[in-house]
């Protein structure tokens, strides 16, 4: 049975302004740092909520050429490709050997990763961070990509042994019946179907290490070692009276963030919850 | 999305990835000799905050000593005031870092240098040019000298005329007294002025404690015998000012914002006339003076509160200064540099971007011609100065008296509740890091 | 994986055992752990994360709501959905810095307030004491809600139609559907994800509290990362290291718990 046409009318209306109130929220501080990034620091001062009736790209310029940003962007970018490749490669492996593997103890494995996944980083900082001093290669970009890999694998490793869980046995089954040995396998059909999962978990790792603050701060305290992250913050106490200028940083920051996500968006948002469902 | 291309950004990137190990590795430096004339430096600096302009004052110094020294490259970083000490302790603990570091002056400086972090100045600077250098005796630890410093502030008491004939008081009458103070306080507050202006999202209240809070001792001696547990905290004549500032709050005489807008957004509140009264560093008052104008600004020392003989005592300070670490492969190259920043016309170029006196005495203060200036170096020959935060372990002033300046605007915290946390946090200071106590201890007590 | 996980697991626990720098340590024994828990500043923290805890079933109910009214097949519902998960993307450290531009007294959230005539609910939000905690929370939930939001959607869509649609046919008003239909059926999702969300609460925040009040004012907003963290900046080492080691005991403790209970649901 169905409620009347006007309970159906004022349903949907209320859940459309529902969500748009949402979306307004989840929208708005996002227009705040791209309209005060495009205004002067004496409009900023003067209404805080105004519009950029005069956008300027001073900021933006500042930040680009007159601050260290693009070399912090460079690193930000070299650890996160390094240690995301080195995870998910050696989650593939790991991942395979273990769903697909006859070795004792591959569950152990898999709920070892899990478990490692609960751990907050933060209590492994000051050892490794003594490590690395002492290997010196604090304040160089190996040290971060080193731990940052440690850290994804558990994680990476869950992730991708519940989605080769889901291939059929009978794929794999059959190929071997056909004298296909594990590598051949792995390289001809376990791959091939992992596309879009591993896609989805390199966009995840991704946009982690590259939003990472805590161990960026510790390990890379030079500043042409420094990562964006923590340069951000050292923005924010140097230029605490010029809002435009940090959040013309900020907004740099976002930017390859933004354009991953639109880019990739149906993939990630199926990808990541059919990982978390098992 | 295709396989092949996902192995293929893959590959790339481990190769990528081993580039980076390797260029790493590689990176090295190899050790080449101290030459003066040929070395790269890494300057960790701080000084805006008390003297604006002197960012750009260095880096104008620093593209004049790359010219005369075509060998020689001084990377400045700029550091912020929240981080300055904690950014420097754990860059020591990674035994790297900068070759010349800026601190506050006493124990931020010394800290450091009892850890064995740094190396004495005057181990690189010959006698003869150092003892032109102004304030050196806050620096001084076994007979060495341990940092050079730049410049001196005072921290005068500013009011702006306009508004206080607004409020119907006498514009050429500051406060000389605490009772004053507050009585200006109400009527300012009567004609919806803010009186007094200040941020204290981070540190403003620790300006409190040095310029206030001292005001009932009688000796700085006294504050060293409680850092060291010889004297009580809680003995009001170390903490009662808390209440003076709990009571400013409470009564409305601060900025309704003091609480969440930062230390440098405070500053701008007198500037931009938001409020009547203020103080800041000479560096700040001539920004202000620029703002606000020379014949709408009164300048005098803050007024009195306390009864000890340091009540009436200024609070010149060299506030922060520059050393050498340690670790730098490029001493003798570090000391030259900064030498040369004492240099006339560096000095001169100083005065010029700052309006804040250089530490020298070379400096001729037939120089400073503005009027306000003149008082301000008046103010800054009193024949006794000190600034008690410099005495403060560097660990007990963030988590003590920062903090707990940032709990009396706050609200969150009551006076004794700030004493009862002095008092944490000193017992802590002295059982997590108990080679730095047995170091000050030996200092304070005279070694 | 042993080495990123198990030496330093070991070397946390021996450094908790230290105080001095850690270029020459000092062995203390237990006092270091003594001296954490007297300290107020660390009760505080642990406090703050508790606080942030309250964060979770608010962030869950509306991630609820909209997921179930995304889930009514609205038009537009996957631009709506693309908005919504966008904050989740977002660096932490970035968003934070805007928001605390935003939030402050005379910022645009108070000013926008005072505009539109409700200067009364225009709060210190970073400068009280006790809000400090509660903007930090508002954050949280502001950027995991649309993780939340994407679960429960793809949970949702996985439920079998049979059910809803007998329901509907057997008279079953909206709220009733909603609330007595599709929500106890994805009760396992909304659970798993309450565990996830316990943990990040407790031992993923530091970005967030480091870039909007850095703990303060004063310790109020401080949290257990942030205080490992500070202890760490202050070279007293042996310290973090007992925060760090009793941070992990807590997390573990939370997760044996919860899967603990889960077990039980299961056998009943």
């Amino acid at each position: 049975m169905r409620t009347t046409a006007r309970h159906g009318i004022v349903r949907v209306l209320s859940q459309h302004a529902f969500l748009i109130i949402i979306c307004l929220a989840a929208l708005y501080p996002l227009w705040f740092i791209v309209s005060t990034a495009l205004r002067s620091n004496a409009a900023y001062q003067l209404d805080p909520t105004g519009f950029p009736s005069h956008p300027t790209f001073a900021s933006l310029r500042n930040m680009l050429f007159h601050q260290p940003l693009p070399r912090w962007m460079w690193n930000s970018f070299l650890v996160t490709v390094s240690s995301v490749a080195v995870s998910t490669f050696i989650a593939l492996l790991a991942a395979y050997a273990a769903v697909f593997g006859r070795f004792r103890g591959h569950s152990i494995f898999i709920s070892t990763s899990v478990a490692l996944m609960v751990v907050p980083p933060v209590t492994l900082l000051v050892p490794m961070f003594v490590f690395m001093v002492n290997s010196g290669m604090v304040n160089h970009l190996q040290s971060v990509i080193i731990f940052y890999t440690g850290l994804l694998v558990p994680f990476a490793i869950f992730f991708m042994a519940g989605f080769f869980r889901t291939i059929p046995n009978e794929l794999i089954e059959a190929a071997s019946s056909e004298g296909a040995g594990p590598f051949t396998i792995f390289r001809r059909i376990v791959l091939p179907l992992s596309g879009a999962a591993s896609f989805t978990l390199i966009v995840v790792q991704a946009i982690w290490v590259w939003n990472e603050l805590l161990i960026a701060l510790v390990f890379l305290q030079s500043e042409s070692s420094r990562t964006l992250m923590a340069g951000l913050t050292q923005f924010q106490g140097r230029f605490t009276t010029d809002e435009p200028l940090v959040l013309a940083g900020a907004l740099l920051s976002i930017l390859p963030v933004v354009v991953l996500y639109l880019s990739g968006q149906r993939f990630f948002v199926r990808g990541l919850t059919a990982g978390i469902g098992k | 999305m295709a396989l092949k291309h996902v192995l293929v950004v893959l590959g790339l990137a481990v190769v990528l990835s081993a580039a980076v190990f390797v260029a790493g590795a590689a990176s090295k430096t190899a050790k080449s000799g101290d030459d003066p004339n040929n070395a790269t430096l890494t300057y960790w600096y701080w000084a805006e905050s008390d003297a604006p302009g002197a960012n750009n004052w260095l880096k104008g110094q620093v593209a004049l000593y790359e010219k005369a020294h075509p060998k020689v490259k001084v990377n400045v970083v700029l550091q912020s005031t929240d981080t300055l000490t904690s950014a420097f302790t754990t860059a020591a603990q990674t035994k790297s870092g900068p070759d010349i570091a800026t601190q506050w002056a006493t124990l931020p400086t010394l800290t450091p240098a009892w850890a064995g972090a740094t190396v004495p100045i005057s181990d690189y600077v010959p006698k003869s040019e150092w003892k032109n250098w102004i304030s050196t005796a806050e620096n001084m630890w076994e007979g060495k000298l341990w940092a050079m410093p730049q410049y001196l502030i005072g921290i005068p008491f500013v009011w702006n005329k306009q508004l206080f004939k607004k409020a119907g008081l006498n514009p050429n009458k500051g406060p000389k007294t605490w009772a004053e103070f507050l009585a200006d306080c109400k009527k300012l507050k009567a004609a919806g002025i803010t009186p007094f202006g200040m941020g204290n999202h981070g540190y403003g209240g620790a300006w409190f404690f040095s310029l206030i809070g001292k005001q009932n001792l009688n000796s700085i001696n006294e504050l060293k015998d409680a850092m060291i547990g010889k004297q009580d905290f809680a003995n009001p004549k170390f903490s009662g000012f808390y209440q003076a500032l709990a009571d400013l709050k409470k009564n409305g005489y601060l900025n309704s914002d003091v609480a969440s807008i930062s230390f440098g957004q405070g500053f701008q509140l007198f500037g931009q006339k938001k409020a009547a009264m203020s103080w800041g560093t000479d560096g700040n008052v001539a920004q202000w003076e620029s703002q606000v104008g020379a014949k709408n600004m009164g300048v005098e020392a803050i007024p009195i509160w306390g009864h000890g003989k340091l009540a009436s005592s200024y609070d010149v300070t060299q506030s922060s200064d520059a050393f050498i670490t340690k670790w730098s492969k490029h001493p003798q190259a570090a000391a030259q540099f900064l030498t040369f920043l004492h240099s006339p016309e560096a000095l001169k170029a100083w005065y010029k971007a700052t309006g804040v006196f250089p530490a020298d005495k070379r400096f001729p203060s037939s120089l400073v011609k503005d009027p306000i200036a003149k008082q301000l170096l008046k103010l800054d020959q009193s024949p006794v100065s000190v600034w008690p935060e410099n005495f403060v372990p560097p660990q007990v002033d963030q988590n003590a008296d920062l903090a707990g300046g940032e709990m009396i605007t706050a609200g969150s915290g009551s006076p004794s509740d700030v004493v009862k946390l002095w008092k944490t946090q000193l017992s802590q200071w002295k059982s997590q890091h108990p080679d730095e106590y047995n170091s000050y201890k030996k200092w304070a007590t005279g070694s | 994986m042993a080495f990123a996980f198990g030496f330093p697991l070991v070397q946390v626990v021996r450094d908790s055992f230290y105080a001095g720098n850690f270029a020459s340590p000092i062995w203390v024994g237990l006092d270091n752990y003594k001296g954490v828990l007297s300290d107020p500043a660390f009760r505080q923290s642990l406090f703050d994360n508790m606080k942030l805890l309250l964060t979770v079933p608010i962030m869950l109910g509306i991630g609820l709501a909209i997921a179930l009214v995304l889930n009514d097949r609205i038009r537009g519902g996957r631009h709506y959905q693309s908005v919504v998960f966008l904050p989740y993307v977002l660096p932490a450290t970035a968003i934070g810095i805007a928001f605390s531009f935003l939030l402050q007294e005379n910022g645009v959230l108070n000013t926008s307030l005072r505009h539109a005539h409700l200067g009364g609910l225009a709060q210190d939000w970073l400068g009280n004491s006790h809000l400090a905690i509660v903007s930090v929370g508002g954050l949280v939930i502001w950027q995991q809600l649309g993780f939340a939001v994407v679960v429960f959607t793809a949970a949702l869509l996985s439920l079998p139609p049979e059910t809803a649609e007998a329901a509907r046919i057997d008279g079953a008003g909206w709220w009733q559907l909603q609330l007595r239909v599709l929500v106890p059926q994805i009760r396992p999702i909304i659970e798993l994800l309450a565990v996830i969300q316990v943990i990040t609460v407790i031992s993923w925040v530091f970005n967030y509290v480091y870039v909007l009040t850095a703990g303060g004012p004063g310790f109020s907003s401080s949290v257990m990362e942030l205080y490992i963290w500070r202890s760490f900046s202050n070279g007293s080492d042996g310290t973090a290291a007992s925060v760090a080691v009793m941070l992990l005991g807590m997390a573990s403790v939370l997760i044996g718990l919860s899967l603990w209970v889960r077990k039980q649901k299961i056998v009943q």
